[in-house]
Formats: structure tokens, sequence, C-alpha cells
């Protein structure tokens, strides 16, 4: 068993410079190995599950091979090996049944999880549901969290509990939104203030700070440049968002979302001062 | 085991001229609780290593003490870092190129400016952003993918959505549904504004002009040393296999998907543009990389500095499926630059997952890995030459018109043995079609005629009879140096665009 492993490292260890292989083990060493390993799950499927598959339908293995496509939700497409030819891909398919014979499939440790980074105060842009593809998840101190919306430059939504499981977006390249691990207490379907300005134009995202943890978003809306930061009130009933204005006149508080109560630093009616709170309680 | 066996004696074989140890690879410890795939690598002048992380970290890397420290975090899939200052960086993320800096001097990032986001995002997976690369001018460009047909787009987007295409928005929008009509999108898509792309900023990032368009992947932008834009690309629909672009101003590279957002685009759907109509508007590949056998997704450019002796100007780029690197050498014909691309690192412990390239002010090349669900690897490694000065190995390739069909001139670093021994040559051609990749077609060998070698033992003369467009393999396995060693780079792959 030890002199079959050191073979086969050895045979690992072959040189790839040659343009074409003059093996089978080669071949697959220079075509197919990047993605397939004997007995673990690699990129695609072990040698092991491909002869279960294909080990009595040599055609079907040549089919694929030449035409192959996305069969598996959690892996990539194979690219088409038909530049390698019949013939090789023939001996290959013979080298694949002999180096999987006696073997069987091992588990491949999967770490992944266990970076999941569960500090607070947090910023990770990531795509979120129900917001546009440049949103922003944030973790308060606490236990609120939010997505603010850099395209559309609005907070979206609060929610509760733990921040994101955002393993299946990173595991397959971003084909996953990153889920929230708790529950919405809060969704605003607009942006909580009008007026300000008569021009109108496409909200615009210009970054933002971070003050102990905390974001502070910069934005333009309708030549009104505003910073908001959103933290959490301190007896856990809402949310505070402090905003600084630049070029605007007088705003309007618009209701908040279902859910919550909305209130103005300066008090009923327009606020007319570049520097204001709106505090938002849970209902 | 009599198999394996037989395996070991052949392979011991074609061991039998040992390749001389050339360079030195060191893996660096990656920090903990981080995904190490690494999106992008700089080296500050003090030669620490900005390093950024699948996840979004910036992490700085202290060579001398063999430390990391978190720089900046919450990034989405960053793909690259340009260097502003030792406390500023560039870094283009999914939706953003951001200037990342640290405005206190504290070490960490604590202000993430949007420089420029004027470009679409659908939500596609595939939508990755790369660059920015600074010309001599101070303009930055950056590169946008194309979207694939293996997703959909998301309800919402942000940038404009065109309705250019088969499938209308709803159509487009990902449901259950989508795998039965995905075939109807095109392999790869672009319905947001500026997906396969590369945008030319301003240096402050506030005008952007839309540079060279036709790109599906390009995950691989620099300059080279004569300041020309190298863009790679990956095999797929219209890249019979993975080329190499020089991109300039108003240029189309072939895929047509993004041509829907050209200025005064009139034809309807580009996938449907007959494909002569194609051929006639695109810049033909300064360089290919045969799919399989040289590359299967090469990576970034760079340029070797001083200290690697015979490579010293040169450009390497990365490769992710294979365990090498790939080299460039330029050559000019008939007003168009080409190139030949010659494999680097072959039979070295260098790995897989070749992504990002940058060197430090000691010379020592810093190559940052990631597979990013594909073919790949994870980490960051030193790569740094030993006695650089004596490497065999070559150093241009030049073609010139002979009396009868063409010379190809290979110039080498340390003269060459006594004999010199056969040199076989073949050639074939990829397709350029809708279809993913390409057969190698047209295949013959190549009658070599009497092959010179120049007093001093440093150039070799091919004559041979060229074919326009083909990839010309010249094979310099057996060639060694005076001194018996084995060239480093065995194989040219000579992009013959235009013959002389």
């Amino acid at each position: 068993m030890k002199l079959k492993l050191l073979l086969l490292s050895f045979l690992l260890a072959l040189p790839a410079h040659s343009a074409r292989g003059d093996t089978p083990g080669q071949n697959f060493l220079i075509q197919c190995s990047a993605c397939h390993a004997v007995d673990h799950k690699l990129v695609g499927p072990s040698l092991v599950e491909i002869s279960g598959i294909y080990g009595k339908d040599p055609d079907g293995f040549l089919r694929w091979c030449m035409k192959p496509g996305k069969k598996r939700p959690d892996t990539i497409e194979m690219p088409s090996m038909a530049h390698v030819g019949e013939p090789a891909l023939k001996e290959i398919y013979g080298y694949i049944l002999s180096a999987a014979a006696g073997k069987t499939e091992q588990a491949v440790a999967d770490n992944s999880a266990a970076l999941e980074n569960n500090r607070r105060p947090r910023v990770q842009r990531i795509f979120m549901p129900d917001a546009s593809p440049a949103a922003i998840a944030v973790a308060l101190p606490g236990d609120l969290s939010f997505c603010f919306d850099a395209g559309d430059c609005r907070l979206r939504y609060v929610w509760k509990g733990g921040f994101i499981d955002a393993l299946d977006h990173y595991k397959g390249n971003g084909n996953a939104l990153a889920k929230l691990k708790g529950d919405v207490l809060y969704r605003e379907g607009e942006f909580p203030l009008s007026g300000g300005s008569t021009v109108s134009s496409t909200p615009k995202f210009l970054g933002y700070s971070m003050s102990e943890g905390i974001p502070i978003f910069r934005y333009l809306r309708d030549g009104v440049e505003y910073s908001e930061k959103i933290t959490p009130l301190p007896d856990g009933s809402g949310i505070q968002r402090e905003f600084t204005t630049k070029g605007s006149t007088a705003l309007i508080l618009k209701p908040a979302g279902k859910g919550a109560v909305a209130a103005a630093s300066t008090g009923e009616g327009p606020i007319q001062t570049n520097s204001f709170t709106l505090t938002y309680r849970w209902k | 085991m009599k198999k394996l066996l037989l395996f070991l004696a052949l392979s011991t074989a074609l061991h039998a001229a040992p390749e001389p140890v050339r360079f030195d690879f060191q893996s660096i410890q990656v920090p903990p609780n981080i995904d190490p795939q690494v999106g992008g690598v700089a080296v500050l002048p003090d030669g620490k290593v900005v390093t950024v992380f699948h996840r979004g970290e910036v992490m700085i890397y202290d060579p001398a003490a063999k430390t990391w420290s978190r720089f900046a975090e919450g990034l989405h899939e960053p793909l690259g870092i340009l260097v502003e200052s030792p406390s500023s960086f560039l870094i283009m993320q999914r939706p953003e190129l951001t200037r990342v800096k640290d405005t206190n001097g504290d070490g960490v990032a604590d202000e993430y400016e949007t420089v420029f986001d004027d470009f679409g995002i659908s939500g596609n997976y595939h939508e990755f952003a790369f660059g920015p690369v600074k010309d001599k001018d101070g303009s930055l460009y950056i590169a946008l993918n194309l979207a694939s047909q293996f997703a959909g787009v998301r309800p919402e987007i942000r940038g404009t959505f065109t309705d250019i295409g088969e499938l209308d928005r709803k159509g487009m929008t990902q449901d259950k549904e989508w795998s039965k009509r995905s075939e109807k999108a095109g392999r790869m898509y672009s319905r947001v504004n500026w997906r396969g792309w590369v945008l030319k900023l301003s240096p402050d990032g506030k005008q952007m002009e839309p540079f060279a368009s036709g790109f599906r992947s390009p995950d691989g932008i620099g300059f080279d040393a004569d300041g020309n834009l190298l863009v790679t690309d990956n095999e797929g629909d219209w890249r019979g296999t993975s080329p190499l672009y020089i991109a300039k101003a108003g240029g189309f590279y072939g895929n047509p998907a993004s041509l829907v957002w050209r200025k005064g685009w009139d034809k309807g759907d580009p996938l449907k543009v007959p494909l002569e109509e194609l051929q006639k508007m695109r810049t033909m590949e300064t360089g290919r990389f045969p799919q399989g056998f040289l590359a299967n997704s090469p990576t970034e450019p760079a340029i070797f500095p001083k200290s690697w002796g015979p490579y010293a100007g040169q450009v390497v780029l990365g490769e992710m499926n294979q365990n090498r690197m790939v080299r460039y050498l330029p050559d000019d014909v008939a007003g168009f630059r080409q190139s030949t691309l010659i494999p680097m690192f072959d039979d070295t412990e260098l790995g897989s997952g070749n992504h990002r390239v940058a060197f430090g002010p000691d010379g020592a090349m810093w190559v940052g890995k990631t597979h990013l669900s594909w073919a790949g690897a994870e980490g960051l490694v030193k790569v740094t030459p030993k006695d650089a000065e004596k490497i065999f190995t070559v150093v241009s390739c030049h073609v010139v018109k002979a009396a009868k069909g063409q010379e190809m001139h290979i110039r080498v670093s340390q003269p060459i043995g006594a004999q010199l021994p056969k040199i076989a040559v073949e050639r074939y051609d990829y397709l350029y079609h809708r279809d993913y990749g390409s057969d190698q077609v047209g295949k013959a060998e190549v009658p070599v005629g009497n092959a010179i070698v120049s007093a001093d033992g440093l150039e070799i003369t091919l004559p041979m009879e060229m074919k326009e467009g083909f990839i010309h393999q010249v094979d310099l396995t057996p060639l060694v140096s005076k001194t018996g060693s084995p060239l480093e780079g065995k194989l040219l792959y000579y992009q013959a665009t235009k013959l002389p």
C-alpha cells in the first residue's frame, strides 16, 4: 500500500511540459488532474465516482467529454475535452478505471463554514435578498443588522438575530444570495425624506467612513449630499439614524414603513437644519 | 501494480536530464480564519505585501516579521488592487472601484470612498470586475465580465438594462424555470451596461471612456514594458482557446455580447450578427494559449524587474489550471504586435491557481492563488530566481521574410551547444465561432529548412513556410546550452496573426 502511495505521488509529480502526454497517465495529469482526483471530489467528481457512472459505458464517457454541460448544481460546468481527441480520451478512460479500481470515495473535510465571521459590529458587501446587487450588510452591536442598498442609496430593511450566512455565496462564486440569520423587523419601501431640492437625479453612492466599526454612508440624492449613520437605540426598541446634509433647504419626513414609527429630532414639520436624527421605534 | 511499475520506468526515462533548480518557491503561511483565495496582490515600497482575499479582507504581510495585519474588510469579491500610497489603495470589487484608505495612521482603513460605480450589475454571479491598472498618464482601466447563461439576472439590478436580446427583462430574470430558456440568453450575455468592456477612467475616476469591447472574462489586465494594454481572456464562446489581446481605444475583441453598449449600435441582437461581419470588425489575437496544453485560464500580466536576468523587462502571465505561468515575447510584424507565449516554471513546485502577480522592491515575485470553485489553488507564494544570469532560456522570437517563406529568429540567453538538435514545428488554428471553445484545426507539421546557429551561439534561425493566422508550436525540448543546461521554457507558441 505504501509503495502504491509512493508511486502515485511520483506519478502526480510528473512533468507537464510536454504539449501532449506520451502516456494516458500523463495525458490525465495534463488535461484532467486540475479538477479530478482519484478518490475525492476536487472541482469535479473523483475517478471513483466517474468509474461508477461510466464503468460500463465508455461511449457515454466519450460523449460527455466531447460535449459536457452542467449537471450538478454545486459544481461548475465541465469544459469540453474535444481538443484531446477521441483516441486519447479512450486511453484516459482506461486510465481512470484502472486508477480507481479498488478505491473508495473519501469524504473531503470542508472547513469553509468555520471561517464565518461573527464579530460585531461589521460591514460586509454581498448579494442580499430584496436589494440591488450593490447591497451592504451591516451587523450592529447587539442583535440588530440592516441592509443598505448602495444602488438606490437607502436603507432597505432591519433584522434581529444573527448576521448573515454567506457560505453558499462564497462557495458558489456569488450564485447564491446571503441568507439572513434572523427575522426582518422593518422594511422601508422608499427613501424616508423628501424635498430639499428641485433637482431630480439618479441617487449616487459616495462611499462610507468607519466610526468604531459603524459605517457612515454618504450619498447624493436629488441634489442633496447626505451622510447617514444607523445605530441601535440603547434600550433595544429601534434604531436611530443620524443625518447631516449639504445643499438641502427643507426636508419632509415620510411616515415609516410598516412595523415602526418614525420621529425627527427637530420635531413636527419640515426639517430646516443640516444635522438631525431620525428615530424609528418598532411597533 | 505491474502497470504502475511500467509508468515508473517510463517516467524515470523522462527524467533522464535533470532540470537545474532555477527558482526558489516559498509558500507563505496564510492568516488564520481567512479563506485564502487571493483576488489581488501588490507590494509596498518597504516590501510589505498587500493581499486581497475572496471574502473581502485586505491583509498586509510583513515578510521580515512573517506577520499579517488586517487593513480592511467587507469588500465584495475584490479582484484587483493598485497602490496609491502605503495607506491608500484602489480596489476593484464587484459593485465598484473603491479607494480604501487609512486616514488616521492606525494601520486600519477608515475610509471606503466610491471612486467609480457607473456600470451595471445584474446580480448574475459571473459579472466579476477586474483592475484597476494605471497608464503613464495616470488614467485607470478596469475590465468587466459578461454574465453567464448558468444563471439569470436578479429582480433588482443596478445600472441600465438593455431590451436588446431574445428574452425580455422578465424572461431574463432568474426563476425556477430559468434553465429551460437559458439557451436564449446566449452562452454569455451583457444585459446591463458595460459588461464585456474595458473602461478607461480619468485619474480621479470622475470621467469614463468606454475604451474597448468584445471581452468575455478578462481576468488579466496590465501593461507591457512598451505601455501596451494587455488583456487576457478565457476560452469559451467566440474564444476557440484563451486569447491575449492588446486593447486599444475603440477596438472590438471578438465576443459580440458587449457590442450592444457600443455608441450608435443599430444592428440589433449582437449574438445574431453574421460571423463574417464580426470577423471584419474584430482585432485579432496578439497571442493564444492552447487550451489544455499551455493554459486554460490565463490571468494577470506583470513585468519582470532587473533582478530576473534574462527575463528582465519581459511580461509574465498567471495561469489557473496548469502548474505553471506563461511568458510573453512580442514581435511586431506588419505594424501588428503579435507574440510568442512560452511555458514558465514547468516541473517546479509552483503549482496551479496562479491568479495575481506582483514584484517587490527586492525583485521577489509574489503569486496569489485562487480557484473560485474552478480548478486552481489557494494562498500566497514568493518566487525568487537563483543565479538568474545563468538561466538558459529564450529571450526573443522574431519572424522575418525570407526568399521562400519566413525565418524565425530565436534568441537565447546562453550560447547553445555545438550540435543543434532537430527542432520540430507544428502549426494549428482554433476556430472563431459562437460555440464554446474549438478543436485544433488545420494541424500539420511544418517542415523546417536548414537551421543555422549564429557565431556567438545565441541565435537560431529556422527557415520555414508559416501560415497566416496559425499558432506555430516550436519544440525546443532537445536544446541544451554549451554548458549542458536544458532550456527553461521548452515550447514556443508563436501566434502568426500577420506574416512578413
